[in-house]
């Protein structure tokens, strides 16, 4: 029997194949309602899609899935009113990034042409990944990290006062207020970009105050164990307070460390360095003791502040089994920016990329009833972000395991703070 | 022995002309910009897959400092290569500059290196080779001029070859672009490892794997081709880096992590150790399921797919997936992909092969 001709088959097989592959993208036609149909718009059917980049697996899902949720409540909400400009239903598309910067820009690429925005990406190392596309696509991406980088950035929607500012307040008040005058200041940060920011407001809060850091260590991210060594570093040169740079698990695996080295200075924890988890856990009574947070805005169930009063009813009605969580609040915030920027450019008539970078300029001052600092907007270079933050001390029996300190303050020194 | 000549026979040298023109046809059918990222990644990375397979998989040395080397390239790249202008400011050197000497300078290190390190065998070379890997981390957070430190740095060298532009030919996107340049060089790289192995040095680098002292003993100098394979490997790792961080845009000393070499040596144990499409498989297998599995998650079941669902998650799956893969081969087929698709090629081919027997 003469052998088929297999290879010439084979060739036209995977020809074949690329063509099948090719006819999966369909198009959509242009309607016939008031806005134009854009990448992620669809007039007929109602739906504006939003992309969401963010770790919902790994060692840093517990801020990406709390972060996820409060996108999703607030979108929700917004859907059940009848959506954005009353009549387009936000449809969120999620991607899981794990904290590693191929996977979001992978993530970004399949959106890309499907999304009139990314409403949320996390990590500070995954946004600087996706800039370079943003700008070359002329798309928006809201950052779910406080880098001040992202403040003069055109393409980047960020909200919240930035790193920078929550160490130079926090510092500030612990060696005027908060009795940590002539003490050893140290620091404990994650080796990347987002330690380095952190220590940059460190840098600049030691400038103005006039205390020096007597050790600076590091760890690597998500490798929280690996800094058994620079704990000792710590304990040996004897820090009375030591700012921290970290992520949550990291940071019950440090403060685990130093608990059971007897190391108890005072921590002060940029805001991403703590979740709920951490108060609930054993570390509870050691946190509680000496572990502070700068963040924003105020306790969870303080309803005195109408932005957390609206949160709480929304939970009640859209997700009744949410746990209270410091992530769900900024995640329910930056879907707040990212609506007050599409109902802008629904009312603008335009929702294609370059709509959305032009509502952005004309937005005005994004509001967040007191949840997080008011922003005001406009072209990149004059945004003015917020500079207040609020410090915590742990307290299990608080729903998120956080009591106010001292709330909402903004120091002359973070006055001085700017960017570029 | 068998694998002298270029192909192993007709059908195999069809076959291969074959997948050459669907590489070259696929940007351009094929325009989901997923598919075109993952397998820019997968081009990227199978590069230094195929670099390692040389120095593992043909000369017998197992090294974990691959990750070093990697970060080298990309370095090299984005000093010579970005533009003047950034920070920390690049050379602004064009393509035809930063890419060879992205592999260049890393295998000029490996054979600097390599005399030290290759007069350890076996797991000793592995420990050795693995503090490449921390040295390098500390070096690259330390010199921020280069390296942006643990900042990080863009990655925007020109990617301009003559009239040919890789961020853009004709109109074609930034991807499809790219797509051209990484896997024209997957070609050079298995073209040329090919070629290697199927001739007098490659003879030489397979006895010395097989036993050192036989080699030596019909005059093969271990010391030179074990340093050779060291030097290729390293640059071929450097290459890789370099496309890797140009596919990226962004880099951070993080990225040049013990996980990385680690994942370089999954690559050739489940693309097929020792063999030159092992590489290559290793790296579409390794880069490819995950993003395969998320595309058909829906039809699986028990998969969560939003924050809010309950269930195993993706990356769950797929490191399960991934577990049972390494050791479904080690087990059933240790050379791999590659032997699998020999196998098949084989079956019915014009020269029947004995089936190999089974190792016991």
């Amino acid at each position: 029997m003469r052998p088929l001709p297999r290879a010439g088959l084979a060739s036209g097989l995977v020809v074949t194949a690329l063509l099948a592959a090719a006819c999966g993208s369909a198009t959509s036609k242009a309607p016939a309602g008031t806005l134009r149909s854009a990448p992620g718009f669809d007039p007929v059917a109602g739906t504006i899609k939003v992309g969401i980049i963010s770790p919902l697996t790994g060692p840093v899902q517990a801020v990406g899935k709390p972060l996820t949720a409060g996108n999703e409540v607030y979108f929700n909400k917004v859907n059940a009113k009848g959506g954005i400009g009353g009549r387009y239903k936000i449809v969120f598309e999620e991607r899981d990034s794990a904290y590693v910067a191929q996977q979001a820009v992978q993530a970004y690429n399949e959106l890309k042409t499907n999304v009139v925005l990314f409403g949320q990406v996390l990590g500070t190392a995954s946004t600087k990944a996706l800039l370079t596309g943003l700008k070359a696509d002329g798309l928006v991406a809201s950052p779910a990290s406080l880098d001040a980088d992202w403040v003069r950035e055109p393409n980047l929607l960020p909200i919240g006062g930035p790193y920078q500012i929550q160490a130079i307040n926090a510092l500030t008040w612990y060696v005027t207020d908060g009795g940590g005058a002539g003490r050893k200041i140290c620091t404990l940060a994650q080796d990347d970009a987002y330690g380095q920011a952190g220590l940059q407001g460190v840098d600049f809060a030691a400038r103005k105050d006039g205390f020096s850091v007597t050790s600076a260590k590091t760890f690597a991210a998500t490798k929280g164990a690996d800094g058994a060594a620079a704990i000792r570093g710590l304990k040996d040169a004897g820090c009375q307070a030591v700012f921290l740079v970290s992520t949550p698990s990291d940071t019950g695996t440090l403060l685990g460390l130093a608990a059971t080295a007897d190391f108890t200075p005072q921590w002060i924890g940029q805001s991403p360095s703590y979740s709920s988890s951490l108060a609930a856990s054993p570390l509870g009574d050691y946190l509680s003791k000496y572990f502070m947070v700068a963040s924003e805005g105020t306790e969870w169930g303080d309803t005195s502040v109408p932005g957390m009063k609206d949160m709480l009813a929304d939970i009640a009605q859209i997700k009744p089994d949410q746990q209270p969580d410091l992530y769900f609040i900024f995640g329910y915030d930056q879907a707040r920016a990212v609506v007050q920027v599409l109902e802008k450019a629904v009312a603008l008539g335009d929702l294609s990329h370059a709509g959305i970078m032009a509502a952005m300029e004309q937005v005005g001052t994004l509001t967040f009833g007191g949840l997080t600092g008011d922003y005001p907007y406009g072209k990149a270079a004059d945004r003015v972000f917020p500079r207040e933050t609020t410090l915590f001390k742990v307290d299990p029996a608080k729903p998120v395991g956080l009591a106010v300190v001292k709330k909402g303050f903004a120091t002359d020194q973070a006055r001085q703070f700017d960017i570029r | 022995m068998d694998g002298l000549s270029l192909f192993a026979s007709r059908r195999s040298r069809n076959l291969t002309l074959a997948l050459i023109v669907g590489v070259a046809a696929y940007p351009l059918v094929v325009r989901s910009e997923l598919w075109l990222t993952v397998l820019l990644f997968v081009g990227a990375t199978a590069i230094g897959a195929v670099g390692l397979n040389l120095l593992t998989g043909f000369t017998g040395q197992v090294s974990l400092g691959h990750a070093f080397f990697l970060g080298l390239g990309a370095y090299t790249a984005c000093y010579l290569g970005n533009p003047t202008g950034g920070a920390p400011a690049g050379r602004g050197l064009p393509l035809f500059v930063w890419l060879p000497l992205a592999a260049l300078l890393p295998g000029l290190v490996g054979l600097v290196v390599g005399p030290a390190a290759l007069r350890l065998k076996g797991n000793y070379l592995a420990v050795v080779s693995l503090g490449l890997v921390f040295l390098g981390a500390h070096v690259f957070k330390q010199w921020s001029s280069v390296t942006g430190g643990s900042d990080g740095t863009s990655v925007a060298p020109s990617l301009a070859l003559g009239p040919v532009d890789f961020a853009g030919i004709g109109g074609l996107t930034r991807n499809q672009s790219l797509f051209f340049l990484v896997w024209g060089m997957v070609g050079l790289t298995t073209l040329g490892s090919r070629n290697l192995v199927r001739t007098r040095p490659g003879r030489a680098m397979q006895a010395v794997r097989d036993r050192e002292v036989a080699a030596e003993v019909i005059g093969v100098s271990v010391a030179r081709y074990k340093l050779g394979a060291f030097a290729i490997s390293s640059g071929l790792a450097g290459l890789s880096g370099a496309l890797y961080a140009v596919v990226l845009t962004y880099v951070e000393p993080g990225t040049w992590s013990l996980a990385l070499s680690i994942q370089f040596v999954a690559m050739i144990i489940v693309g097929g150790i020792g063999t030159t499409t092992g590489g290559v498989l290793g790296a579409l297998f390794v880069g490819g399921l995950p993003e395969v599995v998320r595309h058909y998650s829906a039809s699986i079941p028990f998969v969560a797919r939003t924050a809010s669902e309950r269930g195993l998650s993706l990356p769950q799956l797929n490191q399960i997936l991934f577990g049972l893969c390494i050791v479904g081969f080690l087990v059933l087929e240790p050379r791999g992909i590659a032997a699998l698709w020999a196998r098949a090629a084989h079956r019915s081919g014009e020269h029947r092969v004995q089936a190999r027997p089974h190792p016991l």
